[in-house]
């Protein structure tokens, strides 16, 4: 019993020391990346290749001043960034990283719950306090803004974020996330029949996780810095750790429930299934998600605060309902029925949707001064 | 061992529940129904109804409480204001029927017959997973169900007409010439 509690608490240490060292990396290799997509070199001049920015990084911000607000309210302006990085790192022990038994005899996940995608998506729902609540305690306009801000967002697409995910559901018929993999390990990965749910649930990772087009709740040209400007030193830094753990585990809850999770190719090779070993598949799925964010950073403008509204109640909302009906339909009426079917469907419905919205059908042409005069 | 949590966190949903009337802040009030919530949810994992407490957080502290808190920092009605009560009946109505309420839960403790057992419960409920949840909801309890529902369709209905806004036409609306055309007299007026 003792050794269980034991074995649990090294890997939940375990967890929280490894998703931190992957911020301090994501801030590295999302500015070097920031660098390449702008052309420019980005952050190499400490260590070889700028590898031990993050160390220095680290060094400053715990050494700078911590500004004392004198408006603050100072219990919730202290608590609010622990809320914030405390959530968004409990949400990642609930996703497994291989089959059971395969951690040296142990289960590489912290716990396995029948509820697990309920629980990271309860847990994310709590995480948002920090922001609004860092953002109130500040004591000041603009952080009240971006607070507000945040508050609205999150909770507007998470809406869309648990319907998309209700067709995915209705598929597997559990909710637990071990459940998940498995089924795919043996029907196909789940992007192939609910990719529409796919696009809604990666439209709202990136609006539930505050990056950018939709991190309006820290817009510098309308903000300042939204609810972060009032913080400093290693208070801050705790803002931004829960951000990128917040996008490190939206990154492991989308390979895992559309990409196969853990799983890789089923390839034997010497006898040995390569694709059950842990950790490594999924990581390699996280990175490329990752890396995704960073892309979308550099590539899409911000979006407009209303625009952004009006697109997660508007369109997301009722997309991943009609998806949810679908798969309900599709469960109801064929109940045996091949999912391809269902993917078939999918394919189609996201082929219209993009043709329905694209901007050469829905906006008028430009007007062009006409060559002949 | 069950006992010690059970105390704990029923101590800490009870702290939480003064907290609420006891505060000055109505921020602070509002964090303290947030932690009362909590401990609520964690008494229900305790009580094998995982499902029931992930709800609970999900709609309760995730999304109504938030809604709560951003309606009290958006109008800034954090304190209580001095100003004239405009609804003086609420008051005493809502102290009797406080005292109703009371006297509802006191006659059904007096009235409590032990539950099953929580081995046949919990076998009943399959660890309160979502499966088992959702087909006694949607069999046995079909009626309160969808009469909920219907009670929350009315109450948004209610909440649109509250808000709509005159049709376009009808409305008499300053338009923005109009408002620049004031002088200063008049926009203090």
């Amino acid at each position: 019993m003792i050794l269980e509690i034991l074995i649990v608490l090294l890997k939940a240490i375990g967890v929280a020391l490894g998703l931190l060292t992957t911020f301090a990396y994501m801030t590295l290799i999302e500015r070097r990346l920031l660098g390449r997509f702008q052309m420019r070199q980005g952050p190499n001049r400490v260590g070889p290749l700028g590898l031990a920015q993050p160390l220095a990084d680290a060094i400053k911000s715990i050494f700078k001043e911590d500004v004392n607000i004198t408006l603050a309210d100072k219990f919730v302006y202290w608590i609010a960034p622990l809320i914030a990085i405390t959530m968004s790192l409990t949400a990642f022990g609930a996703i497994p990283a291989g089959p059971a038994g395969s951690l040296f005899g142990t289960d590489p996940w912290v716990f396995n719950l029948d509820i697990g995608l309920l629980f990271v998506l309860g847990v994310t729902s709590i995480g948002v306090y920090g922001i609004f609540l860092g953002g109130w305690a500040s004591g000041s306009k603009y952080p009240l803004l971006g607070g507000l801000r945040a508050s609205a967002q999150v909770i507007s697409y998470e809406l869309g974020m648990g319907l998309s995910v209700l067709g995915l559901l209705i598929l597997v018929g559990s909710m637990n996330l071990l459940e998940i993999v498995k089924w795919q390990e043996t029907n196909g990965w789940l992007i192939l029949f609910q990719c529409v749910a796919f696009m809604t649930f990666f439209v709202s990772a990136f609006a539930e996780t505050n990056r950018s087009p939709f991190d309006l709740p820290e817009a510098e040209q309308e903000l300042v810095a939204g609810f972060l400007t009032e913080y400093s030193s290693i208070k801050w830094a705790l803002f931004q750790m829960a951000e990128y753990v917040a996008m490190i585990t939206a990154a492991a809850v989308m390979s895992t429930l559309f990409f196969g999770g853990y799983k890789g190719p089923n390839l034997e090779i010497a006898g040995f299934n390569i694709g059950n070993i842990p950790f490594i598949w999924l990581y390699a799925k996280i990175g490329l998600f990752l890396f995704v964010f960073i892309w979308v950073r550099a590539t899409l403008p911000r979006m407009r605060y209303d625009k952004l509204m009006q697109f997660g109640w508007k369109f997301l909302f009722p997309v991943a309902l009609l998806n949810t009906l679908g798969a309900a339909a599709f469960r109801g009426y064929l109940p045996n029925g091949s999912p391809w079917i269902l993917g078939a469907i999918s394919l189609v419905a996201l082929l219209l949707i993009f043709v329905i919205t694209s901007r050469s059908t829905t906006r008028p042409a430009p007007a062009r001064a006409s060559a002949g005069d | 061992m069950n006992m010690v949590v059970f105390v704990l966190l029923a101590l800490l949903a009870i702290v939480g529940a003064f907290g609420v009337i006891l505060w000055k802040n109505a921020i602070y009030s509002a964090l303290s129904l947030v932690g009362t919530l909590l401990s609520l949810a964690c008494i229900f994992v305790t009580l094998e109804a995982q499902f029931l407490a992930s709800v609970q957080v999900i709609v309760y502290a995730g999304a109504i409480m938030v809604l709560f808190l951003f309606v009290i920092m958006l109008l800034n009605a954090q304190y209580p204001s001095d100003e004239v009560d405009p609804l003086e009946w609420v008051a005493p109505a809502a102290i009797a029927g406080g005292i109703v309420l009371a006297g509802a839960i006191a006659y059904t403790a007096f009235l409590f017959k032990a539950p099953k057992p929580l081995e046949e419960a919990a076998k009943a409920l399959q660890g309160g997973t979502p499966g088992p949840v959702g087909e006694t909801l949607f069999t046995k309890f079909l009626l309160p169900f969808e009469a909920v529902s219907l009670l929350l369709i009315v109450a948004v209905v209610g909440a649109v007409a509250l808000v709509k806004r005159e049709p376009e036409g009808k409305q008499v609306r300053e338009t923005l010439e109009e408002r620049a055309t004031h002088t200063p007299e008049e926009v203090v007026a």
